[in-house]
């Protein structure tokens, strides 16, 4: 039943860079093969070298997609078969949702969804979904989406998700956290118990990374800078999220919500399951997959 | 019932220029998430289909795109065919489409200053123009044209843009008296920056503090914006600093203004064209 690690395959998005890159490199290590997703080809051909590098017996890829485009999302579900295919594999065992972004001011991106919300959950969504035969075919799967301890601050206006009316950067970065969790907790509920696939929401931590550096003003990456100097590797955060991965004892503990290995409360926002229904139906309108689409049965 | 198709012939839309860019796409948004059906232009077809399935997908509206080049007589005459034909009627016309070339008078080529005339006077009169006569006549016709805070002043290396948005500014005023008596409005907002592209928030950012209090999110202008126009309101400042801005600005004399203006400008300028250089070893 179980497949070993060296014979797994994982997707991980925004994997060029930060907690995804410590993530491939963690995986690569313990000789799973990598299909990893990054925005900027140049990027991605240097890290896919330099994994290479690690361990050159797995499989390693890279798809240059803009998770941002909801077309470019879709997109990869042809291509991530098509690699498997030529790898030879049946299934994918592993999705890592980490891609994420920041924003300080409001930007609609081509399909006129706010950046933040697009790329922080409506890609983790939309991926997961086109994604999820593949995950299904596996003998044990797991999706893990990488949220954060900004969540426990936001509280969802369902008259305003995308918070265009009255726009904060790290108010719309914690809804997108937020909404990770709801995300990752409808999708357990509509998997059912017997599901082979599982989806957990992982709490890196306070980790050094740059994204509070994307698309802010001088003052607020220097913030930032100042901020995750007390922050931890990212390739610590990287080992909670391969335990979260690759772990077999935790496939029945009913927690959804994870840091570094261990089960954490969520905030009370995120615990509402009629909130996580809700967002479940809004983001399929958005995203314009059907939407009463149920895979309890699956 | 309504079918898709009869519930697009039946319903009267709401016409917005320029609509794949940073504000037209924010009004396209906006207008969408209150469940209005659309008419948009842009030149960037590609863009405007994207953004177009992304609001059907979102808001279930009805939405129709023409890709087309303002500028050009022939192109708005086939616009306006395509309408015409279609028998199609609007409750709402949204003149978002407009451009600048930044930088000194003489430094742009005249292609770049026919572009801005034909784009920012002479396509919106024009698009003002047909669009009265193909409105809904059972609804309040509401006219939205954008203008700019550069409308109040003199604007020195923005001379031409700026002195274009004056044109915008008081030929929407004048035509709200005009056409009061068709039941009809029009609305001129008049915005500061606005962080819409990467090139538009590198500004921002040059202008440094002063940018960063007159910039207002394009989400909530166009929120603002759409109610004022429904409230029948002649003019939308938005933000407080900017209101300020423009009451001085009434009050100094206009030479001494552009005087301001120009010194300001010409710092900003200098500072992003420092920043573009390589660093000093």
């Amino acid at each position: 039943m179980e497949t070993r690690i060296s014979e797994k395959t994982v997707v991980v998005t925004g994997a060029t860079s930060g907690i995804g890159l410590a993530v491939a490199e963690e995986l690569v290590r313990s000789g799973a093969s990598v299909i990893g997703i990054g925005r900027s080809a140049e990027r991605c051909a240097a890290a896919q070298a330099g994994l290479h590098r690690l361990n050159p017996e797995p499989w390693v890829a890279y798809l240059t997609a803009d998770l941002s485009v909801q077309g470019e999302v879709r997109g990869l579900g042809n291509q991530v078969r098509d690699l498997l295919d030529t790898w030879n594999r049946q299934a994918l065992d592993g999705l890592v949702n980490n891609a994420g972004t920041f924003s300080y001011w409001l930007t609609l991106t081509a399909d006129g969804v706010e950046l933040q919300w697009a790329v922080n959950h409506l890609a983790a969504f939309l991926l997961t979904n086109t994604l999820l035969p593949m995950l299904q075919a596996a003998p044990l799967a797991r999706v893990v989406t990488v949220s954060s301890g900004s969540h426990y601050n936001a509280r969802l206006d369902w008259n305003d998700l995308q918070l265009r009316r009255h726009y904060n950067g790290l108010q719309a970065y914690g809804n997108t956290k937020l909404a990770n969790i709801l995300f990752t907790r409808e999708m357990n509920r509509r998997l059912g118990e017997e599901s082979t696939v599982r989806a957990f929401a992982a709490d890196p931590g306070l980790v050094k990374t740059d994204i509070g550096m994307k698309g802010t003003p001088g003052i607020v990456s220097w913030v930032w800078k100042l901020r995750r100097s007390g922050g931890i590797t990212a390739a610590e955060a990287a080992r909670g999220i391969c335990y979260l991965l690759t772990e077999p004892s935790i496939q029945d503990v009913p927690s959804s919500y994870w840091k570094h290995g261990q089960p954490k409360a969520a905030s009370h926002e995120a615990q509402n399951c009629l909130n996580a229904a809700r967002l479940w139906k809004i983001s399929s309108q958005m995203c314009g997959l059907p939407v009463e689409e149920c895979y309890a049965n699956a | 019932m309504q079918t898709p198709e009869n519930r697009s012939k039946c319903r009267s839309r709401v016409l917005i220029s320029g609509a794949s860019g940073g504000l037209g796409k924010a009004f396209a948004v906006e207008c969408a998430s209150r469940g209005w059906d659309l008419f948009l232009t842009d030149m960037n077809a590609p863009a405007l289909e994207t953004l177009a399935a992304g609001l059907r997908r979102s808001y279930n509206v009805d939405v129709i795109t023409h890709a087309c080049d303002l500028t050009d007589l022939d192109a708005r005459l086939a616009l306006f065919e395509r309408i015409r034909v279609n028998s199609l009627r609007f409750w709402c016309l949204v003149n978002v489409a407009g451009i600048d070339y930044e930088g000194p008078f003489f430094e742009q080529s005249s292609q770049q200053i026919r572009t801005i005339l034909r784009l920012n006077i002479e396509s919106t009169l024009d698009i003002t123009h047909a669009m009265l006569k193909f409105r809904d006549p059972c609804a309040t016709f509401r006219i939205i044209n954008v203008a700019s805070l550069a409308a109040f002043y003199p604007m020195p290396v923005k001379a031409t843009y700026a002195a274009s948005k004056r044109f915008l500014l008081d030929f929407s005023l004048a035509l709200r008296e005009e056409v009061r008596s068709m039941g009809a409005t029009v609305t001129v907002l008049c915005p500061a920056g606005m962080p819409t592209t990467p090139l538009c928030i590198e500004a921002i950012e040059a202008q440094g503090w002063m940018g960063h209090i007159t910039t207002m999110d394009t989400g909530r202008v166009a929120d603002k914006t759409l109610n004022a126009a429904l409230a029948g309101r002649p003019m939308v400042i938005p933000g407080w600093v900017n209101r300020t801005l423009q009451l001085l600005g009434s009050i100094v004399p206009a030479r001494l203004v552009a005087a301001l203006v120009g010194s300001r400008w010409k710092s900003a300028q200098q500072k992003r064209s420092l920043d573009k250089q390589p660093a000093m070893p």
